[in-house]
């Protein structure tokens, strides 16, 4: 199951409610306001790091590049919207909105 | 018989997820599919007892939930941590709820594979 995040983390616990439901494996698509999880000076940067370890973790190039964002953290993969079209196509998805 | 899971996670009267939530549930509750209803997070807060929106113009969205199995809905989940850091319990609550845990939670996604966020 891909859990899409769409909320910044450090407005909205959407991130942290995603992580304590998805089991280790589980995809994560950041997305609009998701991708700030991306920032690696962000607070949000340890959890995300964490999350890491047991999730491969994806955010939206277009989202990013909206928003200015030029460095996300290591491990996070950046994918267009070929690649989410493509996540979706692999997994079902719940949009933790 | 096709599955799809309503997941709660907004406290009602703050936003319209959660009466738009029960609106879809009813909606689709016409086409006979197994419906699982999930509440996760604040979503919890949608069936606490005693809700009187009165002097909102609103009605009371909690009443709602237990007659939905009117409309052969019957399936309700409530998430344990998400009640528990709230001070709640099931007899706060305006209905019987099967209190379930993340993993359970996850694995009533992944079996329904079909998810309708409010």
């Amino acid at each position: 199951m891909l859990y899409t995040v769409n909320r910044s983390p450090l407005s909205a616990s959407s991130l942290q409610s995603v992580l304590r439901i998805a089991p280790a494996g589980s995809p994560i698509l950041l997305y609009e306001d998701g991708v700030y999880a991306a920032v690696p000076g962000a607070s949000s940067a340890p959890l995300v790091r964490a999350a890491l370890a047991n999730h491969p973790i994806y955010a939206l190039d277009a989202d990013l590049q909206a928003r200015g964002i030029t460095t996300v953290l290591d491990q996070i993969q950046v994918v267009g919207y070929d690649g989410f079209v493509e996540l979706v196509e692999q997994h079902q998805v719940a949009p933790w909105l | 018989m096709n599955g799809v899971a309503v997941v709660m996670r907004k406290a009602p009267y703050g936003s319209v997820y959660t009466a738009e939530g029960f609106r879809t549930i009813v909606g689709i509750a016409v086409f006979e599919l197994d419906i699982s209803v999930l509440f996760v997070d604040d979503g919890v807060y949608a069936l606490v007892r005693g809700q009187d929106p009165s002097q909102l113009s609103m009605k009371p969205l909690g009443d709602g939930f237990p007659t939905l199995t009117e409309f052969g809905v019957t399936k309700f989940f409530v998430h344990d941590q998400s009640l528990a850091e709230r001070g709640l319990t099931l007899k706060d609550l305006v209905m019987d709820a099967e209190i379930v845990d993340s993993a359970r939670i996850a694995q009533i996604l992944e079996t329904v594979g079909k998810v309708l966020p409010f």
